[in-house]
């Protein structure tokens, strides 16, 4: 295959693979960003995601209902553990934050072991990106494209309503400052436990959209936070438009690193987490974690 | 010769100057006031000296030797103890426990995972002592994060104490006393200080504090010294009286 | 008896990270890295050579501590939840290697077939059933008495220091990094004995020691049992092997039940079990519980 269109090809690929490591970093970071706080169990919420898709795309035979459903459900559950559990941990230290949700993954872990079994299961993209294109002469799935495209919309989307909505801007001055948000008389809590939930419902979002390309397992959990992780630490804690270089980068590193060096690519991405920790612990734009 | 020596010591943050071109030379057995408005940069004065902080530019002598760019734990080998503008100390251990700690700190065994009870016993006799020089010693068996906010800076007094250090930084050790316990905390400072033998360098908001104690005052403003000299010389420099003295900070 | 063997086994993994969780706050996702390497390396040893088990068991563990010092200089570098990602990453970077590395590690079937080899000594008393129970029970105890004395020391005052406010530790003058350092690694290189005493009384060893369940399991034990007082663990440990040999009679659950206690533990009773009951015999007024572990409060 001539480079260029190798090059192409791959560079749609790893686009693709950023939306959906997008839709898993933004939940992440906006959530650090209001809460300060890391939420362990968010590959969790992404893997919950891919298998409640599975389910709603069963029962009602649409993949695009379960697009809605799927995260719909993932973040009123987040929204509904920020409720019940996260909010009686604020006075206490990062630690049992930290612990808390990895408890939580643990427990989401196995709840998808006991309702969906071990083993992956099979997800179909929806009818109409089914298909197969040719792009540079190559054949292309259309479905990444999508994805792709997809991935550009929706970030333009939570662009604009961190900027123009109500309560995009609540969230944006809670982020920073929020004791002067409480003490304008808006109820913080609620602002937490809408962005805990917007962010996993993301999250959520992205496990739908993966699952037709990718075998989920509940190997998986521990993999998706590590990369979750690495896209915020690279962008930087809290930063939205870090969030969206962060998964650019780590796309192109995993697409391109799999190609040229491909059983290294776990070592890949733990050399990039050290790396960014060490020489920029404030990410490439954010704010210091 | 001085015991401590900035020369020209400047940090910058960005395109905020917080330390600007500080000289200064503080004597062995000299308390030195350092005052000024908030923002002065006293703190951040405090953080480069002990190491916190790389300097931007210019230096730090201790005791004939540069320590510029030396890092916090190596500044505070050398001979250099200081307290904090909030609070620091180990909340859950005993008051005794957090000072012999600090003790421990200069024993030359004390990485030590055998044997310790030697190392233990030195540092609780040290402990013990700077206790009672603080007036501490009732008080000794409780956790420190549940003391009266009085007696935790002293607390952290005693823990600098207990390090037997060449110099002192008390980083506004009356910071949010009431007014009896900062009469109390004055006089067992002047008595730690009659001596002669501490070099203390004190950053203080109350001005009665300053006047009680200190040797010579030095005077920040916006990161640059403007007046340095004897108590008598500041309170009648205007530049110092205008700004300073009205007690609005 | 084996029952009990495994129970002490798991209880020397869990109260070897203790010294990281509940002396030092060092939350590790990462522990199994420990305990699988330590198994890899002892099954390894007593495969390809013909080390008795008396000689593999430190050796393993000893090997294990060594390399954990590089692996803390590393995670290190950070703090916080970095540190506990860190710990994570590597232990997920073991565990792929173990899953490729099929020449050495046996893939994801693993080394199987692990010998419990007496040596020239013709120590055999240790090789039967009974016997190696009585090993584990002394290199558990042996352990034990290490790390009491280890955190009754100096050295362990420190820990305690850098747990409560590591700002004023270096304040202090102590190199906080490297009390830090020394502690991981101990942690690992004990996490690893134990790991190396599963080798041969399992008689394999095998990618699930590596997996990050068991890194969250080890956690949950250390907090459940109660994390800083090293017994706790121990107990954490027995009791979950409890749980799940009998809760998994009855249910396939057992392992979300034992997550919701986990996060009814860090909720209400971050002191655990142990903390508890020490905290029953201690009365209000005299000197207090220094080791609360992570119960402080912000």
């Amino acid at each position: 295959m001539p480079f260029l269109s190798f090059l192409v090809t791959q560079s749609v690929n790893a686009l693709s693979q950023a939306a959906l490591l997008f839709f898993l970093g933004v939940g992440l970071t906006l959530i650090f960003g209001i809460m300060r706080i890391v939420n362990f169990a968010h590959g969790t919420f992404y893997m919950l995601g891919a298998f409640i898709g599975y389910s709603a795309a069963r029962l009602t035979g649409s993949f695009w209902l379960a697009l809605v459903l799927a995260p719909l459900a993932v973040g009123i559950l987040g929204a509904l553990f920020e409720l019940g559990i996260l909010r009686r941990l604020y006075r206490r230290d990062e630690s049992a934050f930290l612990m808390v949700t990895f408890g939580l993954a643990l427990v989401l872990t196995e709840l998808i072991r006991l309702g969906w079994g071990p083993e992956a299961l099979p997800v179909g993209p929806p009818a109409a990106f089914s298909g197969i294109l040719m792009l540079m002469g190559e054949p292309f799935p259309a479905y990444r494209l999508f994805l792709a495209g997809a991935g550009a919309v929706v970030a333009l989307g939570i662009w604009q309503f961190l900027e123009r909505t109500r309560l995009g801007l609540l969230i944006r001055a809670t982020s920073q400052n929020a004791e002067m948000v409480h003490a304008l008389g808006i109820d913080v809590n609620l602002v937490r436990s809408a962005v805990f939930g917007i962010g996993c419902g993301l999250a959520g979002a992205g496990g739908v959209l993966a699952a037709p390309l990718v075998t989920a397992s509940i190997g998986m959990a521990a993999t998706m936070i590590i990369d979750a992780f690495v896209i915020v630490i690279i962008g930087g804690m809290g930063s939205f438009p870090g969030s969206l270089l962060g998964a650019v980068l780590v796309a192109f590193v995993q697409v391109f690193g799999e190609y040229y060096v491909p059983d290294l690519a776990l070592a890949f991405m733990y050399l990039v987490m050290l790396l960014v920790l060490v020489i920029r612990p404030g990410g490439l734009l954010g704010k210091e974690a | 010769m001085a015991l401590l020596e900035l020369d020209e010591l400047t940090r910058r943050f960005g395109g905020l100057t917080a330390v600007d071109h500080v000289s200064m030379r503080v004597a062995k057995g000299e308390v030195r006031a350092v005052i000024g408005p908030n923002g002065a940069g006293k703190s951040t004065l405090f953080n480069l000296i002990t190491g916190i902080l790389a300097p931007s530019h210019g230096t730090v002598s201790f005791a004939g030797e540069s320590v510029t760019g030396l890092s916090a734990p190596r500044i505070c080998q050398r001979g250099i103890a200081r307290t904090f503008q909030l609070t620091a100390l180990f909340p859950e251990m005993s008051a005794r426990e957090n000072v012999r700690l600090a003790a421990q700190a200069r024993e030359p065994r004390r990485w030590q995972f055998y044997g310790g009870r030697a190392v233990f016993e030195t540092a609780s006799d040290r402990a013990h002592a700077a206790l009672e020089r603080l007036g501490l010693s009732a008080i000794a068996h409780r956790p420190a994060g549940l003391l009266s906010h009085g007696d935790q800076r002293l607390l952290e007094v005693a823990m600098a104490l207990a390090q037997e250090p060449q110099l002192l930084l008390l980083d506004e050790p009356t910071q949010g006393l009431s007014v009896e316990e900062t009469a109390q905390a004055v006089e067992t400072l002047s008595g730690l200080f009659a001596d002669g033998r501490m070099t203390v360098l004190l950053v203080e908001h109350d001005m009665e504090v300053v006047f009680r104690l200190a040797h010579r005052i030095t005077v920040l403003h916006r990161g640059a010294v403007i007046a340095d000299g004897l108590p008598e010389a500041i309170k009648q420099d205007e530049r110092v009286q205008g700004a300073y003295l009205g007690g609005l900070t | 008896m084996t029952l009990l063997t495994e129970a002490l086994i798991l209880g020397l993994f869990a109260m070897s990270l203790d010294l990281m969780v509940g002396y030092t706050r060092l939350i590790s996702f990462g522990h199994a890295a420990a305990y699988g390497f330590g198994a890899y390396a002892c099954g390894w040893l007593l495969l390809h050579t013909s080390l008795p088990m008396l000689a593999a068991i430190p050796l393993a563990a000893l090997l294990a501590g060594v390399l954990a010092i590089g692996i803390a200089w590393v995670c290190t570098q950070a703090s916080g939840v970095s540190f506990s990602m860190l710990t994570l990453a590597f232990a997920q970077l073991l565990y792929a290697v173990a899953y490729k590395w099929t020449s050495v590690t046996g893939g994801s079937d693993g080394l199987a077939g692990i010998p419990r080899r007496a040596g020239p000594f013709a120590l055999h008393v240790f090789t039967g059933r009974n016997g190696f129970y009585y090993l584990v029970m002394i290199v558990l105890l042996g352990a034990f008495l290490f790390c009491r004395a280890l955190v009754r020391s100096p050295f362990g005052a420190v820990l305690r220091g850098i747990r409560e406010n590591e700002a004023k530790t270096l304040a202090l003058g102590y190199s906080a990094r490297l009390y830090k350092i020394a502690v991981v690694a101990l942690s690992y290189g004990l996490g690893a004995l134990a790991g190396a005493l599963y080798a041969p009384f399992a008689g394999f060893a095998n990618t699930e020691l590596l997996f990050w369940l068991l890194s969250g399991q080890v956690l949950i034990m250390v907090i459940i049992g109660g994390a800083g007082t090293l017994i706790g663990p121990i107990l954490g440990a027995a009791f979950f092997l409890i749980v799940e040999h009998q809760l998994s009679n009855y249910t396939e659950a057992w392992a979300l039940f034992f997550g919701l206690i986990f996060i009814a533990f860090v909720m209400f009773a971050p002191e655990g079990i142990w903390g508890l009951v020490r905290a029953r015999f201690r009365r209000s007024g005299a000197e207090p519980d220094v080791n609360r572990g992570v119960a402080r409060a912000r």
